[in-house]
């Protein structure tokens, strides 16, 4: 079908348009404005690499960046093996899958600050049921929300839920992998577990992959609003992720020129994660 | 044994996942002022709905609700707009044109949204848009997620080459396919896009935070956080509020889950599924 393509283009205009407006444009004017005294007010002023430098020398944003690296280390893993596990067990049509299915999805429907209020609920000390199961049990009882290791897990495992996305996505994976495999597999007398781990996991490695490289992304700025309403930083900035702390810079402090070199530095990072990332996939095979 | 084993974990992590949920209402049914439970308490001793009578005083949470649903009543049906012709677009281009701009929609998913916080709000600021819904409908141009244009991209990927070049043959132009063909054979991707578009809009938190002032204009998830910082420590008033922030969402979700949660429809379509 020749000229197929140019009538296709009136229709990606609005999205075209959208992303242009809404994503490009800023992204370009934060990567400008990082290089500039820019308070949100007037007009910016060129600083060289001014921000860098105080960014350096700033034990805030040290302490920021380094709070953002631990949780993206805890929460990815726990975040992916749930959302791939559970899609891949919950991907065939059997008894029970459809409503194991919307367990699962539950709770990434429940908006972000009712959850953590749920979570700020569940881990008080005193009226706070997690820690009266526990008990129960006769195991610790950590001090979750005040005391740094605390308040990083409690988080980590806030996030642990809202998994909806790479949940969706590996569900539709599995069921797009041809059933005639399995029943060769099947026949060759391959177990359950075989069939994972010699079928399954090598088919979709290239999508797992990409989910966790976009899980790290997620991880590295959305923490915000559990961070927000949970813990607000504290204690000792052991929660103040990057996100939050570039807020308060770029909204409570004017400082966005700041914040945009935050962003930038938080965009390095992310780079680095990911490429570690790519060369780990490729160097185990996932990825040709 | 060795297949009950694993069935048994599946049926604890599903049980896990609802529990935020179940803990939320019980925690909603306990009286106010109460000590602290001892022990473990499931249903509180005697459930009681007083939380949810005082709210309404302490707050206009119908007020917030209405202004979450108005802009989710504006949003939702501009993402399904943006999103199914930006899905059918793709398409419609020609192969190697395809996997550029399915590139370009995963690479737009993988920019981090602080990146553009700042600027968009002077851009917005810019416009005369701040204190207004503008902001927040305005996400509906990037089809509130790239995600969701995915999705549509997926589902359009099933529609035989055949029948496109035949309405086209026919004189019918890339509106029309889009209108005629595309979107009644994605009634699924629809749904599932409705949902998850909503879902959306409803919870979003951060940009309500940032573009509005007037209380007035409040959307469920800012009154919600409103509540807790004038009570902070009011758990059951606190878990009502969080219920009722959390019921519109959740009747959506339960109403649409067979969209894309189910044995059939948009997932299912992919891979003709033979046990």
């Amino acid at each position: 079908m020749r000229g197929r393509g140019a009538s296709a283009l009136p229709l990606l205009a609005p999205f075209g348009i959208g992303i242009a407006l809404l994503l490009v444009v800023p992204a370009l004017i934060t990567f400008g404005y990082a290089f500039t005294d820019h308070t949100g007010f007037g007009t910016p002023r060129f600083s060289g690499l001014g921000n860098l430098r105080r960014a350096f020398e700033d034990p805030l944003a040290a302490a920021a960046l380094r709070a953002s690296v631990l949780f993206a280390l805890l929460a990815v893993p726990i975040r992916l093996l749930v959302a791939v596990g559970a899609g891949i067990a919950l991907a065939r049509p059997r008894r029970g899958a459809r409503l194991g299915r919307v367990l699962v999805y539950l709770p990434t429907v429940i908006p972000d600050v009712a959850l953590a209020l749920v979570f700020l609920w569940v881990f008080n000390p005193l009226y706070g049921p997690v820690n009266g199961v526990l008990g129960a049990f006769g195991l610790p009882q950590p001090v979750w929300l005040s005391t740094a290791w605390g308040a990083r897990w409690a988080i980590v495992i806030m996030m642990a839920f809202p998994i909806g996305e790479a949940f969706l996505v590996t569900l539709a994976a599995r069921r797009s992998l041809p059933a005639e495999t399995y029943e060769a597999a099947a026949v060759d007398g391959a177990s359950a577990w075989q069939q994972l781990r010699h079928v399954t996991l090598p088919q979709l490695a290239p999508l797992l992959v990409l989910l966790a490289v976009r899980d790290t992304i997620l991880s590295l700025q959305v923490n915000f609003v559990p961070a927000y309403v949970l813990t607000d930083g504290g204690p000792d900035a052991a929660t103040l992720f990057l996100p939050v702390y570039i807020f308060d810079q770029a909204f409570e402090f004017l400082g966005f020129g700041y914040g945009a070199m935050l962003t930038l530095v938080l965009f390095v990072v992310t780079g680095v994660l990911i490429t570690i990332q790519a060369l780990l996939a490729r160097r185990w095979g996932w990825l040709r | 044994m060795r297949r009950a084993l694993p069935r048994l974990l599946l049926a604890a992590v599903a049980l896990l996942y609802a529990s935020p949920l179940l803990l939320m209402v019980s925690g909603s049914l306990r009286g106010r002022g109460l000590p602290p439970p001892r022990g473990v308490e499931i249903l509180p001793g005697s459930p009681t709905l007083d939380a949810y009578a005082t709210i309404a005083e302490v707050l206009p949470l119908a007020t917030y609700g209405r202004n979450s649903l108005v802009v989710a009543a504006l949003a939702v049906p501009l993402t399904v707009l943006v999103g199914s012709l930006a899905g059918f677009g793709i398409r419609l281009l020609p192969p190697r044109a395809t996997r550029w701009a399915l590139a370009a929609t995963v690479g737009a998913l993988l920019v981090p949204v602080t990146a553009v916080w700042a600027t968009r709000f002077e851009l917005f600021r810019l416009a005369g848009a701040v204190d207004t819904f503008v902001p927040l409908v305005g996400l509906a141009l990037v089809a509130t997620s790239p995600f969701l244009v995915l999705v549509y991209a997926f589902a359009f990927w099933q529609l035989p080459d055949e029948q496109l070049e035949a309405a086209a043959l026919d004189g019918a132009g890339p509106l029309r396919l889009w209108w005629s063909i595309g979107l009644p054979q994605a009634r699924a991707a629809t749904l599932a896009v409705v949902v998850l578009a909503f879902t959306f809009h409803w919870s979003n938190f951060i940009d309500p935070l940032l573009y509005l002032n007037r209380q007035s204009l409040f959307t469920a998830p800012l009154g919600l956080r409103l509540l807790q910082q004038l009570n902070p420590t009011d758990w059951p008033l606190l878990m009502a509020g969080a219920v009722l922030t959390t019921l519109p969402p959740v009747a959506v979700f339960l109403l649409g889950q067979r969209a894309f949660l189910g044995d059939e429809g948009l997932l299912a379509t992919a891979g003709r599924w033979r046990r």
